[in-house]
């Protein structure tokens, strides 16, 4: 088999694999199989991307001006900003993210006292309480998370260590606008946003190197 | 609240509910709708239609799918719409499986070129699918990114799997030029 017949292939085997011949090429041809093995690793990278960007806040002025002109939304009993201080979702979110992230820190300080690298494939389901903010998710935290990724899946390590570097600028902004000012609402959101993408960060790692 | 609340709660017009099922997804939808178009703008705007027709048609959500499956597929909708109104080609109907020039055999004769493993980082692979020329990009970001397999792509776009398949390749192929490129300049700069 050519490396033309190869090629013309491959869009329709690349996910499911070729027939015996088309397998043997791949294995024999150095280029056909520098061919693969970067575009299988574009696609792992891709699936990566986790959202970071956000819309400006004008986005949802317009929705909501939009909905009070369409008569879809009635007046809110609520002061103020709609999303008040009481409100319980954000909240929730924060949780979730404290357990993800706790979770996941929980994993790899199993992966550090048995096995290295073995622990990883059994899960553990004990309950998980809740910690403080403070003690998840540490710098040495991240470094364990990067080096456990760097050696189950080498290729992914960049583009984690770039995620994480970007994630821990928001929640380092956000922690310094609180701590000048408790009541921003703002800040707060945003640190509850980062935290939240710290831990699905840490989930897709912990499915990566399982 | 939790969503099923909020979806509930939405229904009945609570503005607090509208607002906080945006929070929980406006972040996927935009950037859906940015890595689709490659424009902060259209992305905003796009974003917006999104979910006032996901507030329009709430009230016939009845939980077959899962909420984020059924407003995805929506905002992916209101992209497509958007983008056969700008009369951007999206995928060639006519397109041939046969080879054309650009995707000769990749022989490369003499040396081999490294592989990209452990070479790329976020940045330059978002900035290079932004690069990618629009129908590319939407197959790769529908497929690879968003995770829609090609029955699914074909019957949003009105093609082939067949179809899909091969500009999905083309996207892929289009994106490793863009990345190795990227790394030879980075190179030359050190």
């Amino acid at each position: 088999m050519t490396c033309a017949e190869f090629q013309k292939a491959l869009p329709y085997i690349i996910e499911t694999g070729g027939n015996a011949e088309e397998e043997q090429h791949l294995r024999e041809c150095p280029v056909c199989s520098d061919l693969v093995q970067d575009l299988r690793y574009i696609v792992e990278q891709a699936k990566l991307l986790v959202p970071m960007e956000e819309p400006s806040p004008k986005v949802w002025d317009g929705i909501k001006g939009s909905l009070e002109r369409e008569g879809m939304i009635r007046p809110s009993r609520a002061r103020g900003r709609l999303l008040g201080k009481k409100s319980s979702l954000p909240w929730i979110g924060a949780l979730g993210a404290i357990i993800l992230i706790a979770f996941g820190a929980f994993l790899f300080q199993r992966g550090r006292q048995t096995q290295p690298g073995a622990a990883l494939e059994t899960i553990a389901t004990p309950p998980v309480q809740a910690i403080s903010l403070e003690t998840v998710a540490t710098e040495q935290d991240d470094q364990q998370l990067l080096q456990q990724v760097a050696a189950r899946r080498p290729g992914s390590a960049p583009l984690y260590e770039s995620n994480l570097t970007q994630v821990n600028a928001a929640i380092a902004d956000a922690k310094k606008r609180l701590g000048e000012n408790p009541n921003d609402e703002d800040a707060r959101q945003s640190l509850m946003r980062a935290y939240q993408q710290k831990a699905m960060l840490y989930e897709l790692a912990v499915r990566a190197v399982q | 609240m939790p969503e099923a609340e909020a979806i509930e709660r939405a229904k009945k017009g609570d503005p607090e509910s509208f607002e906080g099922l945006y929070g929980l997804h406006k972040r996927r939808v935009y950037s859906l709708c940015l890595r689709m178009t490659g424009n902060t703008a259209e992305a905003e705007d796009l974003t917006q239609e999104a979910f006032l027709q996901l507030y329009r048609k709430i009230a016939t959500f009845r939980g077959e799918s899962a909420f984020s499956t059924w407003l995805h597929r929506l905002a992916v909708n209101v992209v497509l719409m958007h983008l056969r109104k700008k009369g951007l080609p999206e995928v060639s109907l006519e397109e041939s499986l046969e080879p054309q020039q650009e995707d000769g055999p990749k022989k490369d004769i003499g040396a081999r070129d490294n592989v990209l493993a452990g070479s790329i980082d976020r940045v330059n692979l978002e900035r290079a699918i932004e690069s990618l020329p629009p129908g590319y990009r939407i197959i790769f970001v529908l497929h690879d990114i968003e995770g829609y397999e090609h029955n699914e792509i074909a019957e949003m776009m009105g093609c082939s799997i067949g179809n899909s398949k091969s500009q999905l390749h083309k996207a892929r192929m289009k994106l490793r030029d863009l990345l190795k490129t990227s790394r030879a300049e980075k190179a030359v700069k050190r």
